[in-house]
């Protein structure tokens, strides 16, 4: 009784700071003692961001790959050889008809000529293909199936082959289409080996600032204890340390964005080159701001839980 | 104030550190500890900040008993007891004026008035010129009136001191005596555990006396 009416007559007479007041000393106490020892929290944060920027890069890897395919310029296609014989106009009466149907969008006639054409300008053998007296290239429908088709593997596109195949006038069929499904699947496979090297980079990150605060702990198993002796919560104990975790987390997620970013501009001349080379206009896109933010709550959030866990234990251990 | 009815503590190694033990203390009254060392001095003190629980019996403090009182309920219960060790407990990489100030934070007092508190509390101690020196560079009876004013500085009801002169000479054992004596006079209640006989006897306020368990 006479320590309740004390504490009501202590706290009528000086106001409290209150929880955010706690919260503010505790994150420029932590902020404080992170740069306390730099040379060791440099190397915390390394860990972390070496840990983070694997899983980072490998999906900026799989994000490139991906829009390799799903690019429009470079839409899988399917090439209709047609018969020898066969006129320009005939092949183009039939492109007409096949742009009518339902699992395509668009059939272009590239005639034997202009194939020819190509062919001299792109490989250089003019001198060789003014021996020959006839094109011995056919005319060729290029048809483009409508994108929803090469987005679910299987059968439609098959069975598109073998009715484009029964057409009299056509020799032979193509398809582009077929290695698009192939990358496709094995994308399909690289992204869940990403999740599960993700996850095991995460319990990496969630270990190294579990023990890093653990050191923390021992360093100021003192602080702990006197605070505890005149009446330090475990909440406010807790607490300073779950903002360095959280620190640890957010700092690491942000050097390993710079790591990341660093390793794209050394990669950006050499792949434009290459893409060059395929007369492509592809470049490496760079980390989105939706994955960008999804890294560092992630990290954060890592960090806070690593913390949590080491400050439990401790805390645990210690009770009275 | 404290009252220990038949109180027995055991560690769990075996060692058993106080035996049927019975004691009253009233509100704001002085007393001293003694007792051999190994006599249970320092477990009879941890028995009454809680930071222990007796193996037999109960302990009632600040009419909070160590039966029923609940654990999220201690830290609370703790900020009305002052301690203070024989070797000070002090933070060596903070200054004077934030140890003291230690105490208030974590009451989660305005700096406005932790500034006013702790210098309160220093001039008492007499060390109001050493706020913003380190621990380090104190004298050892300079820490130990560091660890008074921590001890009082958010008023407690109960003071609690283990061995606090152990360490030092006979004149500034006997001013830390007095200072003591002067919050007991503000209205706190006040015990001490000490060997040192002579020193007590001086202070002429009741002698508690714990004898060593027969094991």
């Amino acid at each position: 009784m006479a320590v309740k009416s004390t504490t009501a007559k202590r706290q009528a007479t000086t106001a409290s700071v209150g929880v955010a007041g706690h919260h503010k000393e505790a994150i420029s106490f932590s902020l404080s003692r992170l740069w306390q020892s730099p040379l060791s929290t440099w190397i915390t944060l390394a860990a972390i961001a070496i840990a983070l920027s694997l899983p980072a890069s490998l999906h900026l890897l799989l994000k490139n790959l991906k829009s390799l395919t799903d690019d429009k310029r470079e839409v899988p296609t399917i090439s209709l050889f047609i018969k020898q014989g066969i006129s320009e106009q005939q092949a183009r009466d039939r492109g007409g008809l096949l742009e009518e149907l339902s699992d395509i969008d668009k059939v272009i006639l590239v005639p034997k000529d202009k194939a020819l054409d190509d062919f001299r300008r792109i490989t250089g053998f003019a001198e060789t293909l003014e021996t020959l007296d006839e094109n011995p290239l056919p005319h060729v429908l290029v048809v483009t199936p409508h994108m929803n088709l090469i987005g679910d593997p299987g059968l439609d596109l098959k069975k598109l082959a073998r009715k484009l195949e029964n057409y009299p006038e056509v020799d032979l069929v193509q398809m582009d289409i077929e290695w698009v499904q192939r990358l496709r699947g094995i994308l399909r496979i690289a992204e869940r080996a990403i999740l599960v090297i993700s996850i095991l980079l995460a319990l990496t990150v969630l270990l190294v600032v579990g023990n890093t605060i653990k050191l923390n702990i021992e360093n100021r198993k003192k602080e702990i204890e006197v605070s505890r002796m005149i009446g330090a919560t475990s909440a406010y104990i807790r607490r300073p340390f779950l903002y360095s975790g959280l620190w640890y987390g957010l700092f690491g997620g942000i050097m390993s964005l710079v790591f990341v970013h660093f390793a794209l501009l050394f990669l950006v001349s050499p792949v434009n080159e290459l893409a060059q080379l395929y007369g492509s206009t592809f470049t490496i896109s760079g980390l989105g701001v939706k994955i960008t933010l999804y890294i560092l709550i992630a990290s954060s959030f890592l960090g806070l839980v690593g913390a949590w866990i080491a400050v439990g234990r401790h805390l645990r251990k210690t009770h009275y | 104030m404290i009252e220990f009815k038949s109180v027995t503590k055991q560690y769990p190694t075996g060692q058993l550190a106080l035996y049927n033990v019975n004691l009253k203390l009233a509100q704001g009254e002085m007393a001293f500890l003694t007792g051999h060392s190994g006599a249970g001095k320092s477990t009879l003190l941890r028995l009454i900040a809680m930071l222990d629980t007796p193996t037999e019996g109960e302990v009632v403090i600040a009419g909070q008993s160590s039966k029923t009182i609940k654990k999220s309920k201690i830290p609370a219960f703790r900020r009305n007891i002052g301690i203070i060790f024989q070797d000070h407990h002090l933070l060596d990489d903070r200054s004077v004026f934030d140890n003291v100030a230690l105490p208030l934070k974590i009451e989660g007092m305005r700096p406005h008035d932790i500034k006013r508190r702790v210098r309160a509390a220093l001039d008492k101690v007499n060390l109001l010129q050493k706020e913003k020196e380190y621990p380090v560079m104190l004298s050892a009876g300079e820490k130990q009136r560091v660890g008074i004013a921590r001890a009082v500085v958010n008023k407690p009801l109960i003071i609690l001191a283990d061995e606090p002169t152990g360490n030092l000479d006979p004149d500034l054992a006997h001013d830390i005596m007095q200072t003591f004596k002067q919050f007991n006079d503000f209205g706190s209640t006040v015990l001490i555990a000490s060997h040192d006989h002579t020193l007590i006897q001086n202070m002429k306020k009741r002698i508690i006396a714990l004898r060593k368990v027969k094991t």
